[in-house]
């Protein structure tokens, strides 16, 4: 009796993956939990564990292809079986079918569906975070912690819906590749999540064609809705960043836990600030006719990481504290590079912040990540000259440049929130000390 | 049912009458001058002092309790005092004769009696020997406080104030009382004196002093042992199986090397009042209590009334009954007639009794008559007495001083050592031979038939890997038997005795083949008495003799109720430690007897502090614990299984080891390790919960841990918590009805220590909360191996395909806590 494996449902709003390696070929033997192969979906790559015991006998769909869940994507069984009958295309089972067992006084919680001649089982379904967690054994909870297993992605399989030991075992097996999001976090899953995602090359042909990874298509998908939806524009303004480089040294030197604050810390921090008094630039469009203006400031930083752009969220940054600011900073894009970012991190930013002065860019114009209304570009510090008392004076001065959605803002507004920002940039000492 | 005895149809048919001897009442006529013939001048006035110290001490427990003040002393205490004042002539008399090798046993109502015989016992031992009493008791504490505080004139007087001040600082609940003040009013006593426990149980100390008695007999002891008991106590049903019990007709006719009933005087104090029931013409049928000695045996045991409120005639009794028993024919009963003045306790309104009858009776107070008698028969002038009243009372206001001072007495010190009652709970000690003497047996060991056979037998379950046969195969009843058969030749103190434990075997033949070699001084039948069977084991073991005591099925206990839960469990904490109980109660978890004979009472004995609960499952747990029991000196109620005698040893590789072994009581077996589930049993239940770990293995692939819990109490978590805590998972499993049962006690604790490590909530699989319906309905009564496994997916991690029969759902435990079941 062969076996079907499903394509796995990876999430509640999950309605198909994307196949990527195949790990087994046909004629291979198959043990249970053996990984069959990779499907990824926008947000991370997973393994597929055999549910059955045997050979694989029969791949139904190719690397690279698009299943919809809960579709058969491979047979497993003896060889020579027929399983011609297993090849629908389509889930045979949508809903659990009651057990074959005369239902006695107390139901088994877990109903495995079965049908006639072949059996076809799913692993269990990795749900989509619903922030709602159900009874957890303490024994489980323990083992979740150790195993940095997000509990709100487990499936219960213990009597009356509790999480037990074995759920968080399962977990931690299925979502071992997982970016964090949807289950287990784990530092530097990121690589591994590069490298087990598709890639085939195409032989000799002086070039390699490398598929992009879900994140990069996400990324792709984003930029172009921006670029081509919105009416953005860019203002430069600089600000003389004299201030700024003396605090920054000052903190550096003072061995008073100040000696982390970063002049992007401190760039942040003046734009938290100032943003609060420029509520239009804080603000979402929403629908093309609404404007959602935020009582708070949530910036969003981006970040490179090894996958690619990351923007993860400071919420309230306009109620920090410098200090708190710049560790909030440090922490959210350590979790962001390493992967272990909370998917809520990385949204619901009112205003987003990108800085590549270190890349030593002069000038760049930064893309609005939608609904937001304006994104802020920090170049990098060039020597100016000015005027000071009838001298010339040397001076290093940091490029500012504000991307705006006009269908929003007009540019008088955009402009004076830029020059508000130069202003407490080359105060930031005062700045610091006004609240 | 020995066949040497034979009942006569022709005898038993014969026509006739039963005929009786006349009942003595009150038969001592002798005035004081004629006394005086009998007694010197000077015993004569002792006799009243004594009379003075007893009353005195009472009327001062008597202000105390009802004042707060005696003598110009302000002081008080909460506890009991249940007075006798009135009846000092009757205590008196019965001590006069008796010696530190006489045992008194008493009851609630006994200052009295420990008083008197204490200085009777001053009276009669010489300085050197009361110095090394009062040296050695209790290290010297009590003579250490009075050494400071008190100036003797004479040893005997330093002795007096000694056992006045012990026995109030008791009382007081002191630590320099008796047993540290963990006894009190109505449990004092002072052993080297022959003043055993007092007891607050009325009537406990029926039984308990006929163990006493056993013990005089059975080791060749001097001394007779008085049971003080009031006459309210002959409502009580083990006051009636004592009384049988010390009069066995098997005494006479098959003890031959020891004949004769028991040294013993049951001594009623018949004061007229059971509390405020008046026993003649109100709650008792006997209109005249000496009457009730015609009706145990044929002699009557020589009751007779006695007046108690004159001590000449009390003496008088006392020396022709001890003449009686000197020739082995006790019991006797004595019906001694006295009056108490005061109250049942000291808030006792009188509203039961009349003024006239009071005043009637304090015209005939002894402290008044015996004085004017003596006065007037030229003993003493009557100044004498006046002195004597006048140092009474010296020495009591002095003692009062000193108990209620708490620098000089001070109480225990609970808040500096939480761990002091803790620690008296058990003797844990090891004493593998109490009596020292060349045990008794009729045979050389290797002779007797058992020992032949059991040689023969295999000592585990299975030869090459076959079982082996029912017949050859070493069981259950031999392991209890062996240690025991051992300990016959090793401890003379041993005996052995229940119903029908010797021609017979004991109901399940473990003691097969013991009646060769023991005689019946050893091993013998008791009547069904169980409260007497286990009552007399009680006293046979606090005089430090070692008894086994059987009970047929554990579903007896309830008869026995009194002497397990309030004796065996009690005295060894009540008395600080100073007793000992070494006694091992066998009884047996029925089987196919129904809802009478097949209950699993280990939860109630578990319930009781100062109880050990063994319960082996195994032929290896059944021989060490019994081991271990014998060699103890703890009182420990050992469960065995009707399930079981037939089982040969599945687990202990080797088999059960010839040779003697202990098993620590508190420890647990591990007979199967696994790693997903744990599974704790105790009892039969162990091989239901194997069949249960095989069909896990099998059918589900896991794997688990069978820990059998041979002993309740104590018990040791830690091999239990280990198992816990690696698997995540535990379910309890015994054949006690659920609710209530020991497991549930586990359960909660196991959940307490290691609820970090829980997979699941643990659950109990007991039988039902039900009558234990007949044999062939035990799988719906007893738990199954399926119901394990019912329990295990239902509560704890679902067994994928498993059919459940019996429902451990929410809503089924619901409802069936609801309807009680």
């Amino acid at each position: 009796m062969a076996t079907g494996v499903l394509m796995p449902k990876a999430g509640i709003s999950v309605e198909s993956c994307i196949i990527g390696t195949w790990h087994k070929q046909p004629g291979d033997p198959v043990q249970m939990g053996d990984i069959l192969f990779d499907y990824e979906t926008d947000k991370a790559t997973f393994e597929c564990e055999s549910t059955a015991v045997g050979h694989l006998i029969e791949i139904f769909f190719q690397s690279g292809d698009e299943v919809p869940c809960l579709t058969v994507v491979c047979a497993v069984g003896q060889p020579g079986e027929d399983v011609s009958g297993l090849k629908t295309g389509s889930p045979p089972v949508s809903e659990p079918v009651p057990a074959s067992a005369p239902a006695p006084v107390s139901t088994p919680s877990i109903v495995e569906p079965s049908i006639a001649e072949t059996s076809i089982t799913a692993p269990p379904a990795v749900q989509a975070g619903s922030g709602i967690v159900g009874a957890v054994s303490p024994r489980a909870r323990k083992l979740a912690e150790r195993l940095r297993v997000d509990l709100q992605y487990v499936t219960p399989t213990g009597p009356r819906g509790r999480v037990i030991e074995r759920d968080i075992q399962t977990a931690a097996r299925t979502l071992k590749t997982g970016d964090g999001i949807g289950g287990r976090r784990q530092d530097g899953f990121i690589g591994g999540a590069g490298a087990a995602s598709g890639v085939s090359l195409a032989a000799g042909a002086g070039y390699t064609d490398e598929k992009m990874s879900p994140i990069r298509k996400v990324i792709a998908k984003s930029m172009l809705k921006s670029l081509t939806e919105i009416a953005q524009l860019t203002h430069v303004h600089s600000c003389d960043a004299t201030v700024l480089l003396s605090l920054r040294r000052r903190f550096k030197d003072s061995g008073k836990g100040l000696e982390g604050i970063s002049l992007n810390d401190l760039v942040i921090f003046a734009v938290a600030r100032t943003l609060a008094a420029h509520p239009d630039l804080n603000a979402h469009l929403v629908n093309g006719d609404t404007l959602r203006r935020f009582n708070g400031v949530h910036l969003g930083m981006a970040v490179d990481t090894p996958r690619g752009l990351l923007v993860p969220t400071i919420f309230n940054a306009d109620k920090m504290s410098l200090l708190q600011l710049s560790a909030a900073t440090k922490d959210v894009a350590d979790m962001a590079k390493s992967g272990s970012i909370s998917p809520d991190l990385l949204q619901g930013a009112s205003f987003t912040v990108s800085n590549l002065g270190a890349l030593g860019v002069e000038m760049f114009t930064p893309v609005i990540n939608p609904p937001q209304v304006a994104i802020l570009g920090v170049c990098g510090l060039s020597p100016k000259v000015k005027e000071e008392n009838g001298k010339i004076a040397v001076y290093q001065s940091m490029g500012l440049a504000l991307t705006y959605d006009h269908r929003a803002v007009d540019g008088a507004p955009a402009s004076r929130f830029a020059a508000n920002l130069a202003k407490n940039l080359e105060n930031i000492d005062l700045l610091m000390m006004s609240l | 049912m020995p066949k040497s005895l034979h009942i006569s149809p022709a005898e038993l048919k014969k026509t006739g009458k039963i005929t009786f001897k006349d009942i003595p009442v009150n038969s001592y006529k002798k005035t004081a001058k004629q006394a005086r013939k009998d007694f010197s001048d000077a015993e004569l006035v002792r006799i009243y002092r004594d009379i003075t110290i007893l009353r005195e001490f009472e009327h001062m427990l008597n202000q105390i309790k009802t004042q707060g003040v005696y003598s110009g002393i302000e002081t008080q205490y909460p506890g009991p005092a249940h007075l006798s004042l009135g009846q000092e002539a009757a205590a008196v008399g019965q001590a006069y004769l008796l010696d530190k090798d006489d045992f008194i046993f008493g009851s609630h109502r006994s200052h009295s009696e420990i008083l008197a015989k204490s200085l009777s016992c001053i009276e009669k031992l010489s300085d050197k020997e009361l110095m090394e009493i009062m040296e050695n008791f209790l290290g010297g504490r009590i003579l250490k406080t009075l050494t400071k505080i008190y100036k003797h004139s004479s040893v005997k007087e330093l002795a007096i104030t000694f056992i006045i001040y012990g026995t109030l600082t008791e009382i007081f609940a002191r630590e320099n009382g008796f047993h540290m003040g963990l006894g009190g009013s109505m449990h004092a006593f002072f052993l080297p004196f022959g003043v055993y426990p007092n007891n607050a149980i009325v009537g406990g100390s029926g039984p308990v002093s006929i163990g006493g008695a056993l013990y005089k007999k059975c080791n060749n002891k001097k001394g007779i042992v008085v049971c003080n008991i009031g006459d309210g106590s002959l409502g009580c049903g083990p006051v009636w199986e004592a009384l049988n019990f010390a009069a066995m007709g098997q005494f006479d006719t098959l003890w031959k090397d020891k004949p004769g009933g028991l040294p013993i005087i049951f001594n009623v104090f018949n004061n007229g009042y059971g509390m405020g029931g008046q026993t003649s013409g109100e709650t008792m049928a006997y209109d005249m209590l000496a009457r009730l000695g015609a009706g145990v045996n044929a002699e009557q045991m020589h009751a007779e009334r006695v007046w108690g409120n004159d001590p000449l005639a009390v003496i008088d009794a006392y020396k022709r009954k001890k003449a009686i028993i000197k020739k082995n024919g006790g019991p006797v009963l004595l019906d001694v007639v006295t009056y108490r003045h005061s109250g049942h306790s000291t808030s006792d309104q009188n509203a039961y009794r009349s003024k006239e009858e009071m005043d009637e009776w304090f015209a005939l107070d002894p402290c008044t008559v015996f004085r004017n008698e003596l006065v007037e028969a030229g003993v003493a002038a009557d100044g004498v007495f006046d002195d004597i009243w006048t140092q009474t009372r010296e020495r009591m206001k002095q003692i009062c001083q000193w108990a209620s001072s708490e620098e000089i007495s001070p109480y225990m010190d609970l808040k500096k050592d939480r761990a002091a009652v803790e620690r008296i709970m058990f003797s844990n000690t090891k004493i593998p031979v109490l009596g020292k003497e060349k045990p008794v047996v009729l045979i050389p060991k290797e002779e007797c038939s058992r020992v032949k056979q059991i040689a023969g037998k295999e000592r585990f379950a299975l030869k090459n890997g076959k079982p082996v046969s029912k017949m050859k195969c070493y069981n259950y009843r031999d392991a209890i038997f062996e240690p025991i058969l051992d300990k016959c030749y090793e401890d003379s103190s041993l005996i052995l005795y229940g119903e029908d434990v010797r021609d017979w075997g004991g109901a399940f033949a473990v003691y097969r083949g013991l009646a060769e070699v023991l005689p019946h001084s050893r091993l013998f039948n008791a009547p069904i008495s169980e409260a007497a069977i286990v009552g007399s084991a009680v006293g046979y073991g606090l005089c430090e003799g070692r008894a086994v005591v059987e009970l047929m099925y554990c579903d007896f206990i309830g008869r026995a109720g009194d002497e397990i839960f309030n004796q065996l469990s009690k005295w060894q904490s009540m008395s600080a430690g100073i007793l000992k109980m070494p006694v091992v109660l066998r009884v047996s978890v029925g089987s196919k007897y129904g809802a009478q004979h097949s209950q699993d009472w280990t939860a109630l004995c578990a319930h009781i502090p100062g109880l050990k609960i063994c319960f082996p499952a195994t032929p290896y747990e059944a021989k060490g614990l019994m081991q271990t029991a014998l060699n103890g000196t703890d009182p420990v109620v050992f469960f065995e299984s009707q399930r079981l005698y037939d089982m040969g040893e599945q687990f202990q590789e080797g088999g059960v080891p010839a040779e003697p072994y202990e098993l620590e009581i508190g420890d647990v077996n591990v007979v199967r390790t696994g790693k997903d589930i744990t599974i704790l049993t105790i009892g039969a239940t162990l091989y239901k919960a194997v069949e249960a770990a095989e069909i896990l293995k099998d059918t589900f692939g896991m794997e688990a841990d069978i820990i059998n819990l041979y002993s309740l109490v104590p018990l040791d978590y830690t091999k239990i918590v280990a198992s816990v805590k690696k698997t995540g998972k535990l379910v309890l499993a015994s054949d006690a009805c659920a609710r209530g049962s020991f497991l549930s006690d586990i359960a909660r604790n196991v959940t307490e220590l290691c609820f970090d490590d829980l997979d699941a909530p643990p659950v109990v699989v007991g039988a039902k909360n039900w009558i234990t319906p007949p044999f062939e309905f035990d799988e719906f009564f007893f738990p199954q191996a399926g119901w394990i496994l019912d329990a295990i997916n239902e509560s704890i991690i679902p067994l994928p395909g498993h059919v459940p029969v019996e429902s451990f759902t929410v809503m089924e435990q619901l409802r069936k806590a609801k309807l009680g079941v």
